[in-house]
């Protein structure tokens, strides 16, 4: 076993585990601090996979704000305060569903065969010429995800805002 | 680091995301408070981003393919959106039922 | 007037029927002037017809058998074509004369008769249809038109008997006659259905040709000639189907003088007289003919010895002399029935129309209430003396001469010569019974009496004229008269089926009636008029007899007994059949089936997201294993 397998096996548990740990812990606010952990294995998934400045991104958009984001909501719906008190009435449902399309997944993943490097190397690309192609062939869609978030912001507060005089 | 794909195949990162997917779409079916459902959802978002960006990195070099780690850009900026989105519908409802239990806003029913 | 535009004669009365139909409120009269017009010109029409017909006989000899003229009316090449159009012979032209003739003094008597009646306009709509239908009946010359016109001549007697529709009695006798005359009329329907399939055509003379050439099965011309000759006995008031006759007297005196005396209970023997060559064609054919015909001559001459309303009286001397023609065509002498149908149709109508007239005047038709009216109402006694005694078939009237020649038709076959015999004095003694109770002796109830008068001139035309008929129109059954009239070698060689028929007079016969015929009429006279209690005497000493015959043989209660335990018991079942299988289960099921499926199905709409997000991921599971399964 080499040092990049374990790291990888490491890493691979954390996600896991803090996959499970949003889905299955009672409290609200622990179920968050999951997600935070499960989202920084991501992360480093991503360095893994030689894309450092998506891993950069990941941590500081999705562990960082979207995190305190939910944190947030649970603040102010005072949700955080109560534990769940019960499970979910179809969880065995769910679980036997969730099993049968993990299995299927993996099926189909690991018997398809995937075009690729016959060396089976990892390209590492160069985040340059990533900003390139973002600037030139994806300006538009850009652009569109740029609007995406202004229309987001007028929506969360046209969403959230109190009536007037309340 | 090249010796990391000899290592390590495609097929474990594939893997791994297919068992985040799973346990996601569990937890969309499980939990009964909305801010921990837009959570398991959050899950799956992220277990897609790491397919798209397994697949750029373990294509051909001679096809240099960004689009996977575009996408996966795109996949955290939208869902940066959705969830703060979501969170306004959220408030909404918590303060108009008093309630965020997904389990309890069904004036749908039959 | 050609013979081959002998159609336009039933247009006219038609045409009278629409115009009071749709405008008879807004006319002078109603429009009666309107109807008695179109009759009395299809008379006039009908005489024209005559001579031509008589012209062209004398040119083309005895053998010329008459035109036909038609159009094509609906034609489906490959299968079906149905022509409009007349067929013109001997038995048509003395129909069309009969027919019109006393359906013109019916609507002239009934100018008086139905004065202030409520349904005038519509009465007069309505007769003039009935002529128009009987017209359109004898002129036909392909079985689906005349198959039309009987049916229009059972409406238009159902319409007229139901007249007084405030009366129960009449909606039921209406009823009866309808239903009745049906159940023939199902049996002619098949009759000419079957006929056509066996030989494409529906023309009269078309198919005779294929009998006679033997074209058509022996069974099927069978079945088809007692078919028809089942419709026949519908409207001809036969056995068993005579039940409706006398109760059809519900309708004004006029209606049943025309309908049911002279025109519409002939056309049996009219349809019988004209498909007579199938009925020889067919072992037995004309053997069923003269059985029934005597049965029900013989059972209907002792109802009339019972009966104590005078209409119902005449109606079943009707039935007696409507089984007598029946006999004549069952012996194979269409020219004695014709005779007898023509003579008949005039005293017949005159003792209807004479009928009338005293009920008119006394508002009674019991024998019981009535009586003594000679001195009151001289001409109506006069009249109906002359209609009876043509009646019982006294010398030299009418109704003599027809008998004589049906009787000597008869002399081959003795036990059918008896029994004719025998119904002479019998209905002698009733004929002699109803004239002695309603017009002489003393009166049984003085306020009729009181009110009694002669009828209107309107009313006493018609009958004196039909009673100077009475007197006269046998003798055109002579030779010389006929060919006078045009008709040569009289009228016998003219109204046949294949072979000419001579007017026979044996001396023997003759006499040997006569004579029974004035038994007859001294025993009425004796029983009714000089030993008046003697009938009461008969009676009860008969009494049993005397009940079989006040009740019609029980046949209605047997015909009631039927409906009411086999029609409405059949139909019991088939309505639970229908109430509960086909509509609860069959009907209302699959409605029920699915108001159940959508109860249980929207339990699934539980209002809870996670739910709805169960189904979308069981859903994609589902798809993927399909498509895994697929793939590997």
């Amino acid at each position: 076993m080499t040092v990049a397998q374990v790291i990888f096996y490491l890493i691979a548990a954390l996600a896991v585990g803090g996959a499970l740990g949003v889905v299955l812990i009672r409290s609200t606010v622990y179920a968050a601090l999951f997600l935070t952990l499960a989202l920084l294995a991501v992360a480093g998934v991503y360095i893994l996979l030689a894309s450092e400045f998506l891993a950069l991104v990941q941590v500081l958009i999705y562990a960082g704000a979207v995190t305190v984001l939910l944190l947030f909501a649970l603040m102010l719906t005072r949700i955080g305060d109560v534990p769940e008190t019960m499970v979910g009435r179809q969880w065995p449902v769910a679980a036997l569903v969730s099993a049968l399309l993990a299995g299927i997944l993996i099926a189909a993943l690991t018997t398809s065969n995937w075009p690729g490097d016959e060396d089976g190397l990892i390209t590492r690309l160069p985040f340059e010429d990533v900003g390139d192609a973002l600037f030139r062939q994806w300006a538009v869609p850009f652009e569109i995800a740029s609007l995406v978030l202004l229309v987001a912001l007028i929506g969360a507060i046209v969403l959230a805002r109190q009536e007037e005089g309340e | 680091m090249e010796a990391v794909s000899e290592q390590i195949p495609l097929e474990h990162f594939l893997v791994l995301s297919a068992i985040l997917f799973s346990i996601g779409v569990y937890g969309v079916l499980t939990r009964r408070n909305a801010v921990l459902i837009l959570m398991s959802v959050e899950l799956m978002l992220n277990a897609a981003s790491i397919n798209m960006v397994a697949f750029a990195a373990y294509a051909a070099p001679s096809a240099t393919i960004v689009t996977g780690i575009i996408f996966a850009i795109f996949i955290i900026t939208v869902a940066a959106a959705e969830v703060g989105l979501a969170l306004a519908i959220i408030l909404n409802l918590f303060r108009n039922r008093q309630t965020a239990n997904v389990d309890e806003v069904n004036q749908l029913k039959w | 007037m050609n013979m081959t535009d002998a159609w336009v004669l039933p247009l006219l009365p038609a045409a009278a029927f629409v115009l009071l139909a749709l405008l008879g409120p807004y006319l002078p009269r109603r429009g009666d002037w309107i109807a008695v017009g179109a009759i009395f010109a299809a008379f006039v029409l009908a005489l024209l017809v005559a001579a031509d017909f008589t012209s062209a006989l004398a040119d083309h000899g005895a053998e010329f058998a008459g035109v036909a003229n038609s159009v094509p009316w609906v034609e489906i090449p490959g299968s079906i074509e149905i022509r409009l159009g007349v067929h013109v012979d001997a038995i048509t032209v003395t129909m069309l004369i009969v027919v019109s003739f006393v359906a013109f003094l019916v609507q002239f008597y009934s100018l008086g008769y139905m004065k202030g009646d409520s349904r005038y306009g519509w009465y007069y709509a309505v007769i003039s249809l009935f002529a128009a239908s009987m017209l359109a009946l004898v002129l036909a010359g392909n079985f689906l038109l005349l198959y039309f016109a009987w049916e229009l001549v059972g409406l238009c007697s159902y319409l007229l008997i139901g007249h007084y529709n405030h009366l129960r009695s009449a909606a039921e006798a209406a009823k009866k006659a309808f239903i009745t005359t049906r159940i023939g009329d199902v049996g002619l329907l098949i009759a000419i259905i079957l006929l056509w399939r066996e030989t494409g055509t529906f023309d009269i003379q078309e198919v005779f040709a294929a009998a006679e050439a033997g074209a058509i099965r022996t069974e099927v011309l069978t079945a088809s000639v007692v078919l028809l000759f089942l419709g026949a006995m519908g409207k001809s008031a036969q056995f068993p189907f005579h039940v409706w006759l006398p109760d059809a007297m519900e309708g004004p005196t006029p209606v049943s003088a025309l309908i049911h005396a002279a025109t519409m209970v002939v056309a049996g023997v009219y349809l019988v007289a004209r498909t007579l060559p199938l009925f020889e064609l067919v072992a037995g054919g004309p053997e069923l003919v003269l059985a029934v015909g005597l049965f029900t001559t013989f059972l209907s001459a002792f109802l009339g010895l019972v009966m104590t309303d005078i209409k119902r009286v005449i109606a079943y001397s009707t039935i007696n002399s409507l089984g007598l023609m029946f006999v004549a065509l069952g012996v194979g002498s269409p020219a004695a029935a014709m005779l007898y149908l023509f003579t008949h149709a005039f005293f017949k109508a005159l003792l209807f129309l004479a009928a009338g007239s005293v009920i008119h005047a006394t508002e009674r038709q019991e024998v019981g209430q009535l009586g003594g009216l000679w001195s009151k109402m001289p001409v109506t006694s006069a009249t109906f003396a002359i209609g009876a005694l043509s009646m019982a078939g006294l010398p030299f009237l009418a109704g003599f001469w027809a008998k004589d020649e049906i009787l000597v038709a008869l002399t081959e076959n003795r036990a059918a010569f008896a029994l004719a015999l025998l119904t002479l004095p019998v209905t002698a003694i009733y004929m002699a019974r109803v004239f002695i109770l309603t017009f002489l002796g003393a009166p049984r109830d003085a306020e009729a009496h009181e009110h009694a008068h002669e009828s209107p001139l309107t009313m006493a035309l018609p009958l004196v004229a039909l009673a100077v008929l009475t007197l006269v129109a046998g003798f055109v059954a002579f030779d010389q008269v006929g060919r006078a009239l045009g008709f040569p070698g009289g009228i016998g060689e003219v109204i046949f089926a294949h072979e000419p028929h001579t007017f026979d007079f044996d001396i023997a016969v003759a006499a040997g009636s006569s004579v029974l015929v004035a038994v007859g009429l001294v025993a009425g006279w004796y029983a009714y008029a000089a030993r008046t209690e003697l009938p009461a005497r008969v009676s009860s000493a008969l009494r049993p007899v005397h009940v079989l015959l006040e009740r019609k043989y029980y046949l209605d209660d047997l015909y009631q007994t039927v409906i009411d335990r086999g029609v409405l018991g059949v139909s019991r079942v088939i309505a639970w059949f229908d109430r509960n299988v086909v509509n609860d289960t069959a009907v209302n099921g699959p409605a029920e089936t699915t108001s159940l499926i959508a109860y249980l199905l929207r339990f699934q709409q539980t209002g809870r997201v996670p739910n709805y997000a169960l189904a979308i991921i069981v859903g994609v599971v589902a798809l993927a294993l399909v498509a895994f399964s697929l793939k590997t």
